[in-house]
């Protein structure tokens, strides 16, 4: 019984674990000298499962294709909670109050123009393979 | 006296008269139908009013117009706007703030055109097999807002779904403005 307790309690502690980490903040940049493209994901803190199914999306997109390029920091990967109070400022300077997906474009380590892409990726979220295709093909145009 | 020279003479000046006379008469026959033209009725069909029933006097007229507007098949004079607001069964908070927001930009702001029926709302649960035509139509797998104009036949719709996750929850007066903005523009 008393083995049982442990297990029940060592399991639950760990589900509870993997889903927190699930939404902790997400920052990989490598090399913002290299930086080109920056893709930002803002989520809040209650999410439905078309937010965390742009987010996979996104992930799969950037691990699947660009993970070269997000090793040498030419492609930056940000998933925010925009709630957070830490990552207030920049939610207000996407203008990211919820769900909201961004390309930004750099330049020679300036930043020149934001790409607010979150109509197209709610169309696009219960598609998967077209939403990863057509992610891809955005980030290639800006990288080249 | 008639001698055979005077005689052929004659029966040639006759025969050329009778020719003249022949030739003047033709023209004088054409010319009188180009006269005419004019006083010619024209084809009932070049004429549509000449199918109304003459009456004496006005008062007759109105129902005779009147029944003729009636036999036009009316063309839709004003665009109406329809919103959809499809969510899934288990919603998020951001689902909840869409509509809860929809509704508030509507009772705001268009009150008087949703009593004339100019703007119609539903709320659809896409879980629900009853919605199941209309949600693969608008391609909503799970929450969305789409506000589409149907004018004269066809339609044209604006997906708000983005925007709506996007400010729905926490920066609903937002939200509230691209919403008004988009109805007005689709009432015009």
């Amino acid at each position: 019984m008393k083995k049982a307790l442990i297990f029940i309690a060592l399991t639950t502690f760990s589900f509870n674990s993997f889903a927190q980490q699930q939404d902790h903040d997400t920052i990989i940049s490598n090399n913002p000298a290299n930086l080109k493209v920056q893709v930002l994901y803002f989520h809040i803190t209650n999410r439905c499962g078309t937010c965390r199914g742009i987010e996979a999306n996104v992930r799969k997109t950037i691990e699947t294709w660009f993970s070269m390029e997000l090793d040498s920091g030419i492609v930056e990967l940000h998933i925010l909670n925009c709630e957070l109070p830490e990552n207030k400022q920049k939610a207000e300077k996407y203008e990211a109050y919820g769900a909201t997906l961004a390309l930004t474009v750099y330049k020679d380590g300036v930043e020149l123009n934001t790409y607010d892409i979150t109509d197209w990726a709610f169309q696009k979220a219960h598609n998967p393979d077209l939403f990863i295709a057509e992610l891809k093909a955005k980030i290639e145009a800006y990288i080249r | 006296m008639f001698t055979p020279r005077l005689f052929k003479f004659l029966t040639y000046t006759g025969l050329l008269a009778a020719i003249v006379l022949l030739m003047a008469s033709g023209c004088s026959s054409g010319n009188h139908n180009e006269a005419q033209k004019p006083d010619v009725d024209p084809p009932a069909k070049a004429n549509p009013v000449a199918e109304v029933p003459v009456a004496d006097d006005t008062d007759s007229v109105e129902p005779v117009l009147a029944s003729a507007k009636a036999s036009i098949k009316p063309v839709q004079a004003r665009p109406v706007v329809l919103i959809y607001n499809f969510h899934l069964t288990n919603r998020c908070s951001s689902c909840i703030a869409i509509e809860e927001e929809t509704g508030k930009t509507l009772e705001n702001y268009f009150a008087v055109e949703m009593k004339q029926g100019r703007i119609v709302r539903k709320i659809l649960n896409v879980d629900d097999k009853a919605n199941k035509k209309i949600a693969e139509k608008y391609e909503a797998f799970g929450s969305g807002v789409f506000v589409t104009r149907v004018f004269q036949g066809k339609e044209s719709t604006t997906d708000l779904t983005g925007t709506g996750f996007k400010f729905a929850r926490n920066k609903p007066e937002r939200y509230r403005e691209i919403l008004k903005n988009q109805i007005e523009e689709y009432l015009k």
